[in-house]
């Protein structure tokens, strides 16, 4: 089964892979090779990719994605979200301090623009984390 | 003839002039290359957006969407893509001289119309203009955008959109054709357009999660997003190129510039010495009789 992750800035990932598991609108679903054709809505949360067949959990690699599509028919599985950050990438203090900063942020912000750009930081930084929190898990 | 110590001085200083300007040539070179390749790396993205947007069309009546809705227009809101640096050669007043004839043509069709400007330039024209009501100004964007500065944007421009407080919005940006052409234009991105899309492949049985419409949503509005993301990397491709041409020109004219200052100086020393000498060989005359 090909995975193509497409963000606005690239492609992220155009390879063989086993199993994904995404975000949807109604739960996270796992999609194995000759899965029905669906076409559904992701998001934001952490995508799990599996390269092999067998590999075990803690080679599973962890995207932080925003909110998106999802693409499948039987052989290719298309995912098109705005951005999408390996796990590898994301650095959980920094995450943290992020969130914090974004928090503080939205309790300071005195319109609705401030608000709402909080918001979508306090979203996209709490996905983050949650991925570092993930792949951690998985290490231990 | 200006004395050699103030030649030699303004020599100097057009020296340093040029390699201030040759340092910003090499620099928006660079800088052209990478937002080249930025524009190049989300095609896919849109490419995707649209394949995606075919297939929901032959389940679903596409045009009934509300990001679809064509309307007359009354009301628009125009998002004005500049630089926040000058020294870009004819970058900013070219994609001025196409707004300010926009605001024109509204004028005289009884047109009301809003703004959004991106970049300082644009924010500062838009300030001077009475025609038009500034809604957001947005400056010192990154230098690789990743499209969440745009967000804010794009969910105004929508929410406008969709209450029917605007009936269309236009992206006016420098579209990047080759490094040494570029047209500052007018993109429609709202309501949505769908002439351009590829043939739909058939799909066969395709399931929809949660419903068509939520997908279509999500699609439809994925599309607009990216649309004003290609124009704004087109504009800072653009941007960068006509910087780079501006500063090598600037460049070259202080070549040119100290060339002919040289030779003034040569000019103006050798005089001196000529004059020294006649004085001297004058002298000598005097003495002898």
């Amino acid at each position: 089964m090909h995975l193509q992750l497409i963000t606005l800035t690239g492609v992220r990932v155009d390879e063989d892979i086993y199993e994904i598991t995404a975000p949807t609108a109604a739960g996270p679903i796992s999609v194995f090779p000759g899965h029905e054709p669906l076409v559904s809505v992701a998001i934001p949360g952490a995508l799990a990719v599996r390269y092999k067949k067998g590999d075990p959990d803690t080679a599973l690699e962890y995207f932080a994605i925003s909110g998106g599509v999802i693409e499948v028919n039987q052989t290719t599985v298309r995912v098109l979200v705005d951005e999408a950050d390996h796990g590898d990438d994301i650095i959980e203090a920094e995450s943290q301090a992020a969130l914090e900063r974004a928090m503080k942020l939205k309790a300071e912000a005195k319109n609705q623009v401030d608000i709402d750009h909080a918001k979508q930081l306090i979203d996209r930084h709490t996905v983050r984390l949650q991925v570092a929190g993930l792949r951690r898990h998985k290490r231990l | 003839m200006a004395s050699t110590q103030l030649l030699k001085s303004r020599i100097r200083s057009v020296k340093s002039t040029r390699q201030i300007t040759k340092a910003m040539q090499l620099v928006a070179a660079s800088k052209m290359r990478r937002a080249q390749e930025a524009t190049k790396a989300s095609a896919p993205y849109t490419q995707a957006a649209r394949e995606l947007l075919a297939g929901l069309s032959t389940r679903t009546s596409v045009l009934h969407h509300p990001l679809f809705e064509q309307r007359d227009v009354k009301n628009r809101l125009m998002i004005v893509i500049a630089s926040d640096k000058g020294l870009a050669g004819a970058y900013n007043s070219n994609i001025g001289k196409v707004y300010v004839n926009e605001l024109r043509a509204d004028d005289k069709a009884g047109i009301k119309n809003k703004t959004i400007t991106i970049g300082r330039k644009a924010s500062q024209l838009a300030a001077r203009l009475k025609d038009t009501e500034v809604i957001g100004a947005y400056e010192e964007l990154p230098d690789q955008p990743d499209g969440s500065e745009l967000r804010a944007i794009l969910d105004s421009a929508r929410s406008r959109f969709e209450a029917g407080e605007v009936d269309a919005v236009d992206v006016i940006y420098t579209d990047f054709i080759s490094s040494i052409n570029q047209e500052a234009k007018v993109l429609r991105v709202l309501p949505a357009g769908f002439e351009d899309s590829p043939q739909p492949i058939a799909a066969g049985d395709v399931t929809y999660e949660p419903g068509t419409a939520e997908v279509l949503d999500g699609v439809a509005y994925r599309l607009v997003g990216a649309q004003i993301f290609q124009a704004l990397l087109d504009a800072r491709a653009s941007e960068h190129s006509m910087r780079m041409i501006a500063m090598k020109n600037a460049s070259d004219n202080a070549s040119d510039l100290i060339d002919d200052l040289t030779l003034e100086m040569n000019k103006a020393r050798q005089s001196a010495i000529t004059q020294e000498l006649a004085e001297i060989s004058g002298g000598v005359e005097a003495l002898s009789e």
